[in-house]
């Protein structure tokens, strides 16, 4: 993370989203808001005192919800840009005008209440989206796990920051509602994936491997800790990834074959219900603590992202990649690949290496000098066009936009408007070409006259 | 066009397909060897929003017997 | 009045099994336009290719039809083999014989027709082909990577790496995505930051 921060070639623009792109291939403009930090970065040095005596706690969003940060406040001790925001909605000064004591403590004059968003604009020639992924919400869809009522069901994610030693409990495994340590603690697995029904039909390919982590970490970091995994399948596709999971089953994990079909508490324990298939056999298992590997889903925004930058989405919202086996990395836009979980769920080793492929991609178009572009492509008589601008809404790629052009007209020169197509952006369809009226549109390689020809010399 | 008659009046087809789907799709059912009727002949168009209302009228002006449009 | 050369492509038995490209070839010499036509074995051997070359020079050939397997295969190799024939690339056109004639349909004589009508097409097109040049626009030598997640992380790194300026947008106050939640990862079980 440093090292992408600190790299000579790397602008980093953190708090800030694209809301702008045109352009095509070797030639984008796209305009980046800048949200308002209201800290100043060229002068602050990442201290950490104004953090100190904020009056303002929330829930983190970092944490889930399972610790509280300031109102200015850098997301993880770690984090980079090192320095923190100001939440404005949060921020007692920014809201009534009262307060102020991180500007007072700032030994560094960073802190400025006046900052607004920015909007920059840049010139780029390629594009790789790495938006990632979201987890899917399973508080609105399994009434059985308690939609969200019970605080000791937790995702997996949830899980994450309890057993991460930065995290709200420094490491130590301990349960949200009381935070006790949790003796046993239930794994369900496929929360929303490959489930038509309440969730989704695909598998979310981490959640088997993840689940097996968090099992052996329940065993491990627990003394006497159970983990029960209630499993459908389990799906270790990957290079080490059995052993992994065999490895988690010799430390103790203890797995169940079937769907669990209700949650209930039981005094301050949960109560798992299920059916062991391989037995054929109704199950109930006591435990503290249930952790839902629920489904990835696209990132939040991605559908909008997409849009804007003018590609497609699958069935599921992730990213259309040109080809399932052949151009993974492509997108049927010139110049915009994909890396990572907003093609669709995949671990980390995946991603990095889908990032990989997008960036040779990427060089691979950077490197060279000028693009070729082919040739059939669709072309304008001007001398027919009436400017009835039919055509620019019809081209698919946004390839037609309208020019003046000057004739002379019984001796006077008169300006009039023309269809033009941009060279980089037509991809020879023939859509617009059908639709011209005048037949001042025309492809290259497809042209009316040849298509016709061939009709005639078919019907001889 | 002249297509084969010794088996009786056989219908002239003039087929406009997608090179990308349906002009893809004759290639697959090559690939496979389906066998199918020799009365249709294809013209690649680069999509199926390439074609005109002329070419067809055009094709029956010609004497095409059916006309088909695949994208 | 143009001159078209056609190309009968026989495909090993592929196509001449079916097809007889000797025939095609001779009735392909009386369409108008055409200058010189032949069948080979393998039009997209080196031989095949040479032989547009060689035919080219000889009967001043401007432009070239092609019938033998699907475009979508060997489109790009004619156009390469015109270039270097001397010929634009674009005067050019290609019959399908193989998958749309010789493997889908069995009777030699109707194949046969059929392929000569797929000539007749294409030498009619061909002659109205434009010389075409390909053309060029400029790049911009910097790339911009949305999201900035192991994923957008590592793609920044590799482009920056070979000296190319990246522009990284994260939404968050911090990089580092999902993975700088997560504790220790599998399958390795060392820690994700
Ligand atoms: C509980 C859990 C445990 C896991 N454990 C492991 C493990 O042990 N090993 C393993 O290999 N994998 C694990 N994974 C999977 C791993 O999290 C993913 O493979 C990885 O994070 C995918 O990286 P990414 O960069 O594609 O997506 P993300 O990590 O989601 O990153 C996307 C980034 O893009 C940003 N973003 C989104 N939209 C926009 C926008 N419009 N504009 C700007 N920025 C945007 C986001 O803020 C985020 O920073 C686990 C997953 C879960 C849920
Ligand atoms: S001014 Fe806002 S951010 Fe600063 S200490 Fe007060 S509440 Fe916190
Ligand atoms: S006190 Fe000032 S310099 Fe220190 S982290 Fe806060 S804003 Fe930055
Ligand atoms: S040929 Fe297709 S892509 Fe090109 S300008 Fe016309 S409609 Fe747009």
């Amino acid at each position: 993370m440093v090292a992408v921060a600190q790299h000579p070639n790397i602008k980093l623009y953190s708090y800030s989203e694209v809301v702008g792109l045109s352009g095509y291939i070797g030639n984008f403009t796209v305009t980046i808001k800048e949200k308002a930090k209201y800290v100043d970065y060229d002068k602050c040095t990442g201290c950490g005192l104004c953090e100190t005596k904020c009056p303002s706690r929330v829930k983190s969003e970092f944490d889930l919800g399972l610790g509280e940060r300031h109102a200015i406040y850098k997301a993880f001790p770690q984090a980079v840009p090192n320095k923190p925001v100001i939440d404005a909605k949060n921020c007692r000064k920014l809201q009534t005008g009262k307060c102020g004591i991180c500007e007072k403590l700032c030994p560094v004059k960073a802190i400025n209440f006046e900052d607004q968003d920015r909007f920059v604009t840049e010139e780029v020639g390629a594009i790789v989206m790495a938006t990632g992924y979201d987890l899917f919400e399973w508080e609105k869809a399994y009434g059985e796990y308690g939609y969200g009522k019970y605080p000791d069901v937790i995702s997996g994610l949830h899980f994450e920051r309890l057993v991460n030693a930065s995290g709200p409990t420094g490491g130590k495994i301990k349960r949200p509602s009381d935070g006790k340590i949790p003796q046993a603690v239930a794994f369900i697995k496929c929360v929303g994936s490959r489930d038509d029904t309440k969730g989704k039909s695909y598998c979310s390919r981490a959640c088997c491997m993840y689940t097996a982590k968090h099992a052996m970490q329940v065993v491990e970091k627990i003394p006497g800790g159970e983990a029960y995994v209630f499993y459908m399948d389990v799906r270790t596709a990957g290079k080490g990834y059995e052993e992994f999971y065999q490895r988690s089953v010799e430390r103790g994990a203890q797995y169940i074959r079937g769907r669990v079909s209700k949650i209930y508490p039981r005094g301050d324990r949960l109560v798992v219900k299920s059916e062991d298939t391989l037995i054929g056999k109704p199950i109930e298992v006591e435990v503290d603590m249930v952790v839902l590997a629920t489904a990835m889903v696209p990132a939040a925004g991605a559908e909008e992202i997409a849009k804007l930058v003018g590609f497609s989405t699958d069935k599921d919202g992730f990213f259309q990649e040109a080809h399932p086996k052949l151009q993974p990395v492509e997108t049927f836009t010139g110049g915009v690949f994909l890396a990572g979980a907003c093609q669709g769920p995949k671990d980390i080793p995946d991603t990095v290496a889908q990032a990989s492929a997008a960036a040779v991609k990427v060089v691979a178009l950077l490197s060279k000098d000028q693009l070729a572009t082919e040739p059939m492509i669709a072309y304008v008589d001007e001398t027919k066009c009436t400017g009835c601008e039919f055509c620019v809404p019809i081209c698919p790629y946004q390839a037609i936009s309208m020019k003046p052009i000057k004739t002379r007209v019984h001796g006077e020169t008169v300006e009039r408007q023309v269809a033009e197509v941009n060279k980089g952006l037509c991809q020879g369809c023939g859509a617009c070409v059908a639709a011209c009226r005048p037949c001042a549109l025309n492809l290259n390689g497809f042209t009316n006259d040849q298509i016709v020809a061939e009709v005639d010399a078919l019907c001889l | 066009m002249s297509v084969e008659t010794s088996k009786g009046w056989e219908p002239k087809i003039v087929a406009f397909a997608c090179n990308w789907c349906s002009y893809a799709g004759g290639d697959l059912a090559g690939l496979n060897r389906l066998q199918y009727p020799s009365n249709v002949r294809i013209i690649r168009v680069p999509c199926s929003g390439r074609i005109d209302p002329q070419f067809i009228l055009r094709a029956f002006a010609m004497g095409a017997d059916g006309v088909l449009v695949s994208g | 009045m143009k001159r078209v050369g056609v190309f009968v492509c026989e495909c090993g038995t592929n196509i001449g099994s079916v097809v007889d490209a000797a025939k095609v070839a001779e009735t392909a010499m009386n369409m108008p336009g055409v200058a010189f036509a032949t069948s080979y074995k393998y039009m997209c051997s080196d031989p095949g290719q040479d032989l547009i070359k060689k035919a080219a020079e000889e009967h001043n050939l401007e432009q070239v039809v092609v019938a033998s397997c699907s475009p979508r295969m060997h489109e790009n190799t004619f156009r390469k083999a015109m270039s270097a024939a001397g010929l634009n690339p674009y005067q050019f056109e290609m019959v399908n014989i193989r998958e749309h004639v010789s493997w889908v349909h069995s009777d030699k004589d109707e194949a046969t027709q059929k392929a000569i009508d797929l000539v007749r097409m294409a030498v009619a097109k061909v002659v109205r082909n434009r010389p075409l040049q390909v053309s060029y626009i400029p790049i911009t030598k910097k790339a911009l990577v949305i999201g900035g997640g192991i994923a957008g992380m590592q793609a920044a790194l590799d482009i920056a790496e070979t000296g190319h300026q990246v522009i990284l947008v994260e939404r968050e106050p911090t990089i580092g995505g999902k993975m700088a939640q997560l504790d220790k990862t599998f399958p390795t079980m060392d820690c994700s930051a």
